[in-house]
């Protein structure tokens, strides 16, 4: 073990970051599955995502010998993250508020019956709230971890998998951290390439009320210092087909990682079909070991029939992670949509404190 | 290829920053005239479901609960939104309403503005709770025995629709129940086996062959009175099985369903399958 964490940690003296963010990703040049156990990344980190978070991610790591890895035993792993926010709020024409809230406190388990071969994966939200599952499946590895099958309830492979669900292209298409679906997920990571096809049953976790599925289709080309995929969904649903579609990509010049997302989305649950667009430019600013400095531009286009409904969002965030294990995040969110509605024009500030274990 | 130009102007425009002017549109950035979704959250709020739909569901909740990605299923678009909340059973406390009118502390709708629920974060998830003014009409409004919009003006004859399954559509096993709202009014106690009639096509996908099953008297729950909905289910132990079904809530013959002022409602046929059989 202890050889293990010497060479992985000479493998990654020079690494910035690690979290589930894609930006690390694109800063390292490698696959979502590269750190975490979800092959489309989000969640549970793996024994390589875990050393790397200790020792690449921290402004000082403070020895503990060797270094969590989550494995309890070749057969079992465990994992948690927390987030817990103080948050401002201006709203026009309204009071502020200031709240302190625990955004998400997540345990993972990963059940490995035949180790790097067929595994059991549960992600439980305990808080807020209480106990909700997020992600229940099964998943086999075929042809040296080439090829997979997962089946149960799981995140869908779609675009950027940013961890703010409240970034326009998470929300918009509904597909994030709040909305696992129940279905079938095949994928294959073959070299710089990494595909996934999932179908599920498109009821958002709710349940299934009609034939119809929904299908989702995502494809990334990786190198080292960008890449690029695209995106499809269709879902098949009684209260109205939608269709979504997306490009991405991501690109590191020098200290810096940039992500870029543009989706176009049809959606017939309106009547008339509505036709909206989805963009957002994130560039990610790793200018010291353990601290980086995220600006981000979103668009929003609810209606493209529509003139002058457009909204935007403008994020400021610095991240400080001075420990393992422990970071810090502060930022500010500025809104900017119709001046008749004022909640798309609302400024929020934030401080978190996120725990990741 | 208007695919690509569009997602090219997207990306564009993220960076550009081309937050609309909002001429021409309602608070909930619809065309005033013409095209609009009715409602425009200008208004203040009112205990009423026409003023929360306006200034609470359709532009805050709606960013997520509407169409086919709706979370949980749970749609709050205007067409939507009655049915999917009163006397509804929530999917994540199925003891608990989503809106029991008369009990706002039992609602789950409440418990998740107030972020007191059982399961999962406060309402709307992500973003500024909501004002304790709008919630206290919202309270209000659960209070006042959650009324639909507004005054109903009863149609002739009554007309009914089919919530769960919609038409055409499979009725999910998760929630074996078909929802079905009135127009108006109906008198309830006119509901009866006689009228209210399950079949199944015992196998084949059609009706009328000779080869039709009866099923057993459904049982009839009224969720709200104005307008009426109603759910209906299978006796305790029975289950629905792949096949194809049709539900009839007649408006003639000797025993019909009738409204509140005693006329027979329109014939009311709803065909489904379930299990995915044809």
């Amino acid at each position: 073990m202890t050889s293990r964490f010497l060479l992985l940690a000479v493998l990654f003296c020079a690494a910035p970051a690690l979290r589930a963010e894609p930006y690390f990703a694109v800063m390292q040049g490698v696959k979502c599955s590269q750190c975490h156990v979800n092959p489309t990344g989000g969640g549970m980190r793996n024994t390589f995502g875990e050393v790397w978070s200790q020792t690449a991610l921290p402004a000082q790591r403070v020895d503990t010998g060797e270094p969590w890895t989550g494995e309890l035993s070749r057969f079992l792993a465990i994992g948690a993250n927390l987030r817990v926010n103080a948050n401002s709020t201006d709203v026009p024409h309204q009071q502020n508020t200031f709240s302190f809230d625990t955004d998400e406190l997540r345990v993972y388990l990963e059940l490995r019956a035949i180790p790097d071969r067929v595994s059991l994966y549960v992600d439980q939200k305990l808080a807020p709230g209480g106990s909700a599952n997020q992600e229940a499946y099964g998943k086999i590895w075929f042809d040296n971890q080439r090829f997979y099958v997962k089946a149960g309830q799981m995140y869908l492979p779609y675009g950027l998998r940013l961890q703010d669900d409240t970034a326009f292209i998470r929300q918009v298409p509904g597909i994030n951290f709040t909305t696992p679906d129940r279905g079938v997920e095949t994928g294959l990571e073959i070299g710089p390439w990494s595909a996934q096809l999932a179908v599920s049953n498109g009821t958002g976790g709710g349940a299934e009320n009609d034939t119809g599925k929904q299908y989702s289709v995502r494809v990334e080309h990786v190198q080292s210092v960008w890449r690029a995929g695209a995106s499809f969904n269709f879902n098949d649903a009684a209260s109205g087909k939608r269709q979504m579609q997306n490009v991405f990509a991501g690109l590191r010049t020098g200290p810096i990682a940039w992500l870029a997302e543009a989706d176009y989305i049809l959606d017939d649950s309106f009547t008339p079909r509505r036709k909206q667009g989805v963009g957002l430019i994130e560039a990610n600013w790793w200018y010291r070991k353990g601290q980086n400095f995220k600006l981000t531009a979103e668009y929003f286009d609810p209606d493209r029939e529509v003139a002058e409904d457009q909204q935007t969002r403008y994020s400021v965030v610095w991240e400080y992670t001075p420990l393992q294990f422990v970071q810090f995040r502060v930022g500010a969110r500025i809104y900017d949509g119709i001046p008749q509605n004022d909640l798309q024009n609302r400024h929020e500030y934030f401080v978190q404190l996120n725990g990741y274990f | 290829m208007s695919y690509m130009r569009s997602l090219v102007l997207i990306a564009s425009c993220a960076i550009a920053g081309c937050a609309g002017n909002g001429e021409g549109l309602d608070a909930n950035g619809r065309p005033l005239m013409g095209g609009g979704d009715g409602g425009g959250g200008n208004a203040a709020l009112t205990p009423d479901l026409k003023s929360i739909q306006d200034n609470v569901f359709t532009p805050i909740c709606t960013q997520c609960h509407q169409g086919a990605a709706a979370p949980l299923g749970l749609r709050l678009d205007a067409a939507s939104s009655y049915a999917m909340l009163v006397n509804a059973p929530s999917v994540e406390v199925p003891a608990l309403n989503r809106v029991t009118p008369g009990d706002p502390d039992n609602s789950y709708l409440i418990q998740k503005l107030e972020g007191r629920a059982a399961v999962g974060g406060q309402m709307p998830l992500g973003q500024p709770p909501l004002p304790a003014a709008t919630i206290a009409a919202i309270r209000q409004w659960i209070t006042n025995g959650a009324p639909q919009a507004q005054a109903l003006t009863d149609v002739m004859p009554m007309q009914v629709r089919a919530v769960a399954p919609p038409p055409g559509e499979a009725l999910s096993l998760a929630q074996p129940e078909i929802l079905l709202e009135a127009s108006g009014t109906l008198n309830v106690a006119t509901l009866t086996p006689a009228n209210v009639v399950l079949v199944r096509s015992g196998g084949d996908g059609s009706f009328g062959d000779g080869n039709d099953v009866a099923m057993g008297p459904v049982q009839i729950e009224v969720r709200s009175l104005q307008p009426t909905v109603i759910a209906l289910k299978l006796p305790a132990g029975d289950v629905f099985v792949p096949d194809r079904y049709r539900l009839t809530l007649a408006g003639h013959g000797a025993q019909p369903v009738r409204d509140r002022d005693g006329l027979p409602i329109g014939d009311f046929v709803l065909q489904f399958s379930v299990g995915g059989a044809l």
